[in-house]
C-alpha cells in the first residue's frame, strides 16, 4: 500500500503554480494539485490515483486567510479546516458553515485538510457541498486566462468533479453571512461520529407570520453531487414548520431525489429514508432558530 | 520521473537532512529513514490515528502526508515526549501508565500525541472535548475507558501545575 | 516430583501480599508509552529485502499461466516466487479436520479474493509493489460458491476438487434424551438467526522477517506471533524442515485477539528468503491485505435453534442446527470455533438435554481464523435470544426466567450435558448485582414511560458462562488430538539475588509479564521492580502455548508458582545444611529463608543463591549448582473425550451478567446505548486493573459485532470491505461508560483460584445488545435476527412494521 512514483513541485506563488500546471498539461502529463491531501493521500497509497506529478500549494501563503468583506466571508483555499472551525467570524456570522466544518472527519484531519481542497475534490459525502448550495456560495477559480467566479449551483459537475479545469486552481470560496432572523440547521447521519455521512441535509429559512419563507434545502451524501430539493422547498414555503408539515416536506424531498447511491453501509432506499428524516428534522430545528 | 528531493526537517528539536523520493510517506520517512520507530502504522489510509504526530504543533496523520511536505517544518513525535536529560516520562505518558490506559500499546503513541495537542490547547477539557479530540484514534484493546481516565488524570496534573511543554526547543 | 501450587492467595508464602490482587502498574508500559518497544516493523536486519504480494482478484479461478519476467527485470527486485516454487518447496498447511489446507501461494487455482498468487522481494516495499504491477497472471474463471447455502447444494462448484463436496464436517451430537424432552415440553420456542462475519483487527497487522540459512538448511522467523511454538511447528511441516530447524522469535505485538501469526505471510517471506539465497525478507501485511485476507475473520453462521420449556419456565432442552461458513478451507483453524461452544453449550442453565447438529462448509470467501471468543459469541446470542423469546411466550420477565434456570451454587462442580465440568459459580448473585447496579425496576419504569411517548427503548439482561483455560480435548470434534496444554516458565535467581522469569510468549497486551513479576515478588517477598521477565525464542523456551483460550493468566500463574516452589525447596535444603536445621523448620518470607520463630536466624535469598553458584563445597551432596527451576503447568484432571465429544475440557467457568438499555432512533434506525452495567465473576482477580481492561476491551469488541462490524460479500463472492472506511471499529464515541460490580467465586481447581477472563465480555455483549434491541422493537412486532443490527438493517425492520 505505497504510492506509485510521481514528480513533486511546490511553487512559491499562485502565478508559478498556474504556469506549472499549464506546462505539465502541455507535456501531456497528468498533474494533481495537492492541498491538504487528506483525500488524495489514501488514493495515492491505494494506487487508485496515479498522477505523473503533484503540485503542492503549501508554500503559497497568500491562499491562507479568512476575511470579512462586508456581508461576505472570503476563505482562502489553503485555509485549514481547523482554522475555519476556530474562526470567530465564521462561527458567529455563518454558524451553518461552522457546523458543517465540525462534521468533517476528526480534528487531526481538519488540521491538515483545507477548505479549498474539500470543495475542489467534490466528494458526494462532503458536508461543504450542501453548505455551498444552501448558502449560495461562490468559488473563485484562477487559470491561465485569469480569474472566474463559479456559483455553487454550477460548481458541482458530477461525482468527484467540480467545474475546475486541469490548468486551473480554486483559490477562494465566498460565503454570505447569515442574514438576521434566518433560521438554519445542518444534520447528518453517519455510522460513527466523524465518518463520511450516509446522508445529510442543510436548511436555511425565514419565518414570516409563523410560516416558512425563503426556504433553501440541500442534501448531500445521496447523489453524485449535492442537490437542492426544490419540491420540498416549495411544499414547506408558506406553511408552518410543524412536525407534520416538516415530515411531509421531507417525504416530498426524498421522493423527488434521483436514485441515491448504494454502498456497504446504506442502500439507496435507506438513503432516501434518511433524507426524509433529516430534512424534516432540519426544518424543525431551523424554524426554531429563526426569529 | 521521481527525482529525489531534499528534505530538511527538525524532529524533536534535532535537525535532519535526507534525500527522498517524492512518494515516500511521512510516516515511512520517520520510521525507516530517521529510525524513529515509536510512531506506528495502523491503516495507512487515515482512519486509525495510530501514526498521529505534531507538525508545526498540530496533530496530524503522518500516513496522510509525504515526507517532502515537511521540508522546513518542525515535528514532534512520541520520542520527543520524555525529558531528554532525565529520561523521565512526560506527564501524559505517566498518566497512561498510572491509569492502565494501554494494553498492547501499539496505538498509544497516536493517542499520546493527540492528547498533547488537546491539553496544550485546553487544559480543562470536558468529557465531550476529550471524546471529540480522541474520536479519530482507534484502540482495539482498552474499550477506551482507561484512556479516558488517563487523559483526565493528565489534565488534572496539568491543572495542578505540571508542565506538558517539551524539554527540547522547537 | 509433585509440586503443590497455592490454591488461594492466602496459601502463598509470607504474611502479606504486596502485589497479587492489587491494581499493579504494568512493567510493560514505560517502554510502550515511550515508543521504544521493538514491534516487528521496527526490526531491521542487515541487507533485508521487503516483500509484497500479488493477490487474486477472483473468488474462484484456475491459474493458467504466469509471466513474471518484467518484474524480475525491474531494478531493485531480489526474488519472485509463484505457485510453481511453492509446489516444489512446500506443502499445504495442516488443518483440522485434515485435507482442507492450501499452499501459502495459490497453486493451480485461487479460492478467494485476496489469496496470494505471486510474491516479490525487493530493496523496498515501494519497489516490490511497483514490481507487482509488472506481473501478469492468466486466469480461467470458475463458478463460485459464494455462501454456505450455495456451497452445500448438489453440483455446487467444489473448492477442493480432491474432496467429495464442500462439506468440511457434518455431525450431530445428542446429549441426553433430546427427543423425549422436546416431546414432553409444554412449549417449544424456535427461531433462526444469522451472524455475519466479523474479525479481530488488532491495530498492528501481521508482520515477520524470515531468514533461511541455506547452508545449514534452517529457518529463523521474527514476527508478531501469538503462539510462537505452535507456529514454528506448523512451518516445519509446511516448509519440509525438521522441527528443530525452525526458530520463531515472537516480538511484542500490537494486539492479536486470536488470529495473529500469519502462516501464509511467514511461509511466503521464508520461501522468498530461500530463493534470494538467504537474505532476510520482511513482510508487513498492510490493512487492506488484512481486511481482505488476514488471519482474523470469524463466524459466518446460520442458526436454527429451539428451546423446550415447561409451563413454569424450566428449560429442559436446547437444540442447535448450525450451518457454518468457514470460507476457503480450514487453514486458519476457524473450525475450532464450532467446537468451543460445546464447553459451555447450555450456558448458565440446568438444561437436561441438548443437540448440536453441525454442518461446516467451505466457500469462496476468505478463510476464517480464531477471533477472541472463538465461537461462543454467536452461540450465546442464539441461546440468550431464545431465553428472551421463551420469557415472552410465558409472560415472564427476562431476568426471572434466567433466575429460575440457573445452576445453583451448591451444584458445583457441575457437569453440563455436553460433558464439560464447571468449577464454581453463584449465578443468581451475579444477576442480582447487575440488576441492582442498573436499578432494573427503574429502567423498566423508564421504558414504560418512553413507550407511551412512542420512543423505542429496550432493555437486555444476559447471563453467560465463559469457559476459561482451554484444553486441546475441547476440539476433538474437529479432529484435534491431545489432552493437556503445557505452559512453562523458568525462574532463576542470580548470584546477586536478582530474579528473572523466562517465558515463551511475548507482549501482546494482557499484562502477563506484570503478572509473572507480581507472583515472583510476592512469593519471595522481594520488590517487584527487581524482577525481570524475559522472552525466550522457540529454540530455547520451555514448552509453551502463549496467550489463547483465556488460558495464559491461569497457566502462567501455575508455571511461575511451580517454578518458585521448586526453588523454595532447593533453597530450604541449602539453608538447612548451612544453618544446621531441618528444612521443615524453615520458611520463605521478605526475601529471606528463615528458621520459623527464631528472630534473626535467616539467610537472604542472594546469600543462598550465591552459595549455590559459588560454593559447591557447602551444598548438600548431589545438589546441582542451580538456583533456578522450570515448571510446566497444565490443567489437572482433563479427560479423553467419549464418542459424543464429552470430556472435562475448559478448566474454569467464569460468569457474567450484563444489563443494558438502548434506544433506537425511529427515523434513522440508529441504536444508542444509554446504560451498560456489568457484574462479573472470574474468580480471584490477580491484577484487578488488567482484568477490568480485558472486560472493557471485550465489551468494545462486542459492541462492534452487535452494531458496526461486518465483512460484507457480494452475491458473487467479491468482498466489499477492504479499508477501515468499510470495516467500522468502534471509537471512543461508540463505547459507553459502564458500571461494574465484582463478584469473586474462586476456582477450586486453579492456582490462586483465578479463572480465565479474557473473553467473557465478548461472549456476552453482542447477545445483550441484540436482546435489548429486540426488546425495544417488541411493540412494533418486528425482531432483529441478523448481526450487526446496523442502522440500515434496523431501519428496514421499522419499515416492515409500518
Amino acid at each position: 500500500m505505497k504510492p506509485a512514483p510521481f514528480d513533486y513541485y511546490s511553487p512559491d506563488t499562485l502565478e508559478e503554480a498556474v504556469a506549472l500546471l499549464a506546462k505539465l498539461e502541455n507535456e501531456d502529463l497528468d498533474a494533481k494539485i495537492l492541498a491538504g491531501g487528506q483525500s488524495l493521500m489514501p488514493m495515492l497509497s491505494l494506487r487508485l490515483a496515479r498522477p505523473d506529478a503533484l503540485v503542492d500549494l503549501r508554500k503559497i501563503g497568500a491562499l491562507d486567510y479568512i476575511r470579512e468583506d462586508g456581508d461576505t466571508i472570503a476563505i482562502g483555499a489553503m485555509t485549514s479546516k481547523s482554522a475555519a472551525e476556530d474562526s470567530d467570524v465564521i462561527r458567529t456570522r455563518q454558524p451553518l458553515f461552522h457546523e458543517a466544518t465540525l462534521l468533517v472527519g476528526h480534528r487531526q484531519i481538519r488540521n491538515r485538510g483545507t477548505v479549498g481542497g474539500s470543495f475542489a475534490h467534490a466528494e458526494p459525502t462532503a458536508e461543504y457541498g450542501a453548505a455551498a448550495m444552501v448558502l449560495g456560495m461562490d468559488m473563485k477559480v484562477v487559470g491561465p486566462n485569469g480569474e472566474r467566479i463559479v456559483p455553487a449551483k454550477d460548481f458541482y459537475v458530477t461525482y468527484l468533479t467540480a467545474d475546475i479545469d486541469s490548468t486551473e486552481i480554486l483559490t477562494e470560496v465566498r460565503l454570505p453571512v447569515l442574514k438576521k432572523g434566518t433560521g438554519w440547521s445542518f444534520q447528518e447521519m453517519s455510522r460513527r461520529q466523524g465518518d463520511h455521512a450516509l446522508a445529510g441535509a442543510a436548511v436555511t429559512l425565514r419565518l414570516v407570520g409563523g410560516v416558512c419563507k425563503d426556504v433553501c434545502i440541500a442534501v448531500f451524501g445521496v447523489n453524485a453531487s449535492p442537490t437542492r430539493l426544490a419540491e420540498a422547498e416549495a411544499f414547506i414555503t408558506g406553511k408552518a414548520a410543524t412536525e407534520d408539515n416538516a415530515r411531509e416536506a421531507g417525504r416530498v424531498g426524498a421522493d423527488g431525489l434521483e436514485e441515491p447511491m448504494s454502498d456497504v453501509h446504506a442502500t439507496a432506499q435507506y438513503r432516501r429514508g434518511l433524507i426524509a428524516t433529516l430534512v424534516a428534522r432540519c426544518l424543525v430545528e431551523a424554524a426554531s432558530r429563526a426569529s | 520521473m521521481t527525482t529525489k528531493q531534499t528534505v530538511k526537517v527538525t524532529v524533536n528539536g534535532i535537525a535532519y537532512e535526507r534525500q527522498v523520493e517524492p512518494r515516500l510517506t511521512l510516516v515511512d520517512f520517520l520510521r525507516h529513514e530517521l529510525h524513529l520507530g515509536g510512531t506506528h502504522v495502523g491503516c495507512e489510509h487515515g482512519v486509525c490515528g495510530t501514526c498521529n504526530i505534531l507538525v508545526d504543533g498540530k496533530a496530524v496523520r503522518s500516513c496522510l502526508m509525504l515526507a517532502v511536505q515537511v521540508d522546513g517544518e518542525s515535528l514532534t513525535t512520541v520520542e520527543g515526549l520524555r525529558n531528554r536529560d532525565t529520561g523521565d516520562l512526560h506527564p501524559i505518558q505517566q498518566a497512561f501508565v498510572d491509569e492502565h490506559g494501554l494494553q498492547c500499546g501499539f496505538c498509544t503513541p497516536g493517542f499520546l500525541m493527540t492528547t498533547l495537542e488537546l491539553l496544550r490547547d485546553n487544559p480543562n477539557p470536558s468529557e465531550a472535548d476529550i471524546k471529540d479530540a480522541l474520536g479519530g484514534n482507534l484502540c482495539r484493546c482498552t474499550g477506551y475507558e482507561a484512556i479516558m481516565k488517563s487523559v483526565r488524570l493528565a489534565a488534572k496534573r496539568v491543572q495542578e501545575g505540571q508542565d506538558i511543554g517539551l524539554t527540547h526547543t522547537d | 516430583m509433585s509440586i503443590e501450587i497455592p490454591g488461594l492467595p492466602e496459601d502463598m508464602p509470607g504474611a502479606e501480599l504486596k502485589y497479587v490482587g492489587k491494581d499493579v502498574k504494568r512493567i510493560e508500559d514505560p517502554g510502550l508509552v515511550a515508543g521504544t518497544v521493538e514491534f516487528i516493523d521496527n526490526l531491521d536486519l542487515p541487507n533485508m529485502a521487503h516483500c509484497a504480494m500479488l493477490r487474486s482478484p477472483h473468488p474462484h479461478a484456475r491459474i493458467t499461466g504466469y509471466d513474471t519476467s518484467a518484474a524480475e527485470a525491474l531494478p531493485g527486485v531480489v526474488a519472485v516466487i509463484t505457485g510453481e516454487d511453492v509446489k516444489r518447496w512446500a506443502n499445504p498447511v495442516t488443518t483440522a479436520p485434515e485435507g482442507w489446507g492450501s499452499y501459502c501461494l495459490a497453486v493451480d487455482k485461487v479460492r478467494f479474493v485476496g489469496e496470494p498468487v505471486v510474491a516479490v522481494a525487493a530493496e523496498s516495499r515501494y519497489i516490490a509493489e511497483d514490481a507487482l504491477e509488472l506481473v501478469n497472471v492468466e486466469y480461467e474463471l470458475l463458478p463460485v460458491a459464494a455462501t454456505a447455502e450455495e456451497a452445500i447444494k448438489e453440483g455446487a462448484p467444489r473448492l477442493f476438487e480432491e474432496n467429495e463436496s464442500n462439506v468440511i464436517l457434518s455431525k450431530t451430537y445428542d446429549w441426553g434424551d433430546v427427543d423425549q424432552v422436546f416431546a414432553d415440553a409444554d412449549h417449544v420456542v424456535s427461531e433462526t438467526f444469522f451472524w455475519n462475519r466479523v474479525g479481530a483487527n488488532p491495530m498492528e497487522t501481521f508482520g515477520c522477517v524470515s531468514t533461511w540459512d541455506t547452508v545449514n538448511n534452517s529457518l529463523t522467523i521474527h514476527g508478531s506471533f501469538q503462539t510462537p511454538g505452535f507456529m514454528a511447528l506448523g512451518r516445519a511441516f509446511s516448509l519440509n524442515l525438521p522441527t528443530n530447524k525452525v526458530k520463531v522469535v515472537s516480538h511484542p505485538h500490537g494486539g492479536s485477539f486470536g488470529g495473529k501469526g500469519g502462516p501464509r505471510g511467514s511461509e511466503i517471506s521464508s520461501l522468498l528468503s530461500r530463493k534470494a539465497g538467504g537474505r532476510a525478507v520482511k513482510y508487513i501485511e498492510d490493512r487492506v491485505e488484512y481486511l481482505l485476507a488476514g488471519a482474523g475473520q470469524s463466524w459466518d453462521r446460520y442458526y436454527d435453534a429451539s428451546l423446550a420449556l415447561k409451563a413454569d419456565g424450566t428449560v429442559t432442552g436446547f437444540k442447535v442446527k448450525l450451518l457454518d461458513d468457514q470460507g476457503a478451507g480450514a487453514e486458519g483453524y476457524g473450525t475450532i470455533s464450532i467446537a468451543k461452544p460445546i464447553a459451555a453449550f447450555t450456558g448458565c442453565y440446568r438444561i437436561e438435554a441438548a443437540r448440536y447438529d453441525l454442518n461446516v462448509v467451505a466457500t469462496n470467501r476468505a478463510p476464517t481464523y480464531p477471533y477472541r471468543g472463538y465461537g461462543p459469541p454467536p452461540h450465546n446470542y442464539v441461546l440468550e435470544s431464545l431465553m428472551d423469546i421463551a420469557a415472552q411466550k410465558l409472560g415472564l420477565d427476562v431476568a426471572e426466567i434466567r433466575r429460575r434456570n440457573y445452576i445453583p451454587p451448591e451444584a458445583f462442580p457441575y457437569t453440563i450435558p455436553s460433558g464439560n465440568e464447571y468449577d464454581s459459580g453463584q449465578y443468581e448473585v451475579t444477576l442480582d448485582a447487575a440488576l441492582e447496579l442498573a436499578d432494573y425496576e427503574a429502567l423498566r419504569e423508564e421504558q414504560a414511560r418512553a413507550r407511551e411517548e412512542g420512543r423505542l427503548l429496550g432493555i437486555g439482561v444476559c447471563s453467560v458462562v465463559e469457559p476459561g483455560v482451554f484444553d486441546w480435548n475441547a476440539y476433538t470434534t474437529v479432529g484435534i488430538q491431545g489432552v493437556g496444554v503445557p505452559e512453562g516458565a523458568k525462574v532463576s535467581v542470580d548470584i546477586m539475588g536478582q530474579i528473572t522469569v523466562t517465558v515463551g510468549f511475548s507482549l501482546e497486551g494482557q499484562g502477563q509479564y506484570t503478572l509473572a513479576a507480581q507472583l515472583v515478588a510476592d512469593f519471595f517477598g522481594v520488590d517487584m521492580a527487581g524482577v525481570r521477565v524475559a522472552y525466550a525464542a522457540t529454540d530455547v523456551a520451555p514448552p509453551h502455548f502463549g496467550p489463547g483460550g483465556s488460558r495464559l493468566g491461569v497457566s502462567i500463574t501455575g508455571a511461575v508458582l511451580g517454578a518458585c516452589r521448586k526453588i523454595e525447596e532447593k533453597f530450604k535444603l541449602v539453608t538447612a545444611r548451612l544453618m544446621q536445621c531441618e528444612p521443615a523448620a524453615l520458611e520463605l518470607a521478605d526475601g529471606f529463608v528463615r528458621i520459623k520463630g527464631v528472630p534473626g536466624a535467616e539467610m537472604h535469598i542472594a546469600q543462598v543463591a550465591g552459595t549455590m553458584l559459588a560454593r559447591s563445597d557447602l551444598l548438600p551432596p548431589g545438589m546441582e549448582q542451580s538456583p533456578e527451576a522450570t515448571y510446566v503447568w497444565t490443567a489437572p484432571g482433563r479427560t479423553e473425550p467419549d464418542e459424543q465429544g464429552r470430556c472435562k475440557s475448559y478448566l474454569t467457568a467464569a460468569n457474567a451478567c450484563h444489563v443494558v438499555m438502548v434506544e433506537i432512533d425511529p427515523g434513522t434506525g440508529r441504536t444508542d446505548i444509554l446504560k451498560y452495567c456489568v457484574a462479573d465473576d472470574c474468580g480471584t482477580r490477580l491484577n484487578p486493573a488488567t482484568v477490568e481492561g480485558q472486560l472493557m476491551g471485550g465489551i468494545a469488541q462486542g459492541i462492534g459485532a452487535a452494531l458496526f462490524e461486518e465483512y460484507v460479500y457480494t452475491d458473487d463472492g467479491q468482498p466489499k470491505v477492504s479499508t477501515f472506511a468499510e470495516y467500522l471499529v468502534p471509537t471512543i464515541h461508540e463505547v459507553p461508560k459502564t458500571d461494574k460490580a465484582v463478584i469473586v467465586t474462586p476456582s477450586p481447581f486453579t492456582p490462586l483460584g483465578a479463572k480465565g477472563c479474557g473473553e467473557g465480555a465478548i461472549h456476552t455483549t453482542p447477545a445483550v445488545i441484540m436482546c435489548a434491541i429486540n426488546d425495544a422493537l417488541l411493540p412494533l412486532g418486528v425482531q432483529a435476527r441478523a448481526t450487526p443490527a446496523s442502522p440500515n438493517r434496523v431501519w428496514d425492520l421499522l419499515q416492515q412494521a409500518k
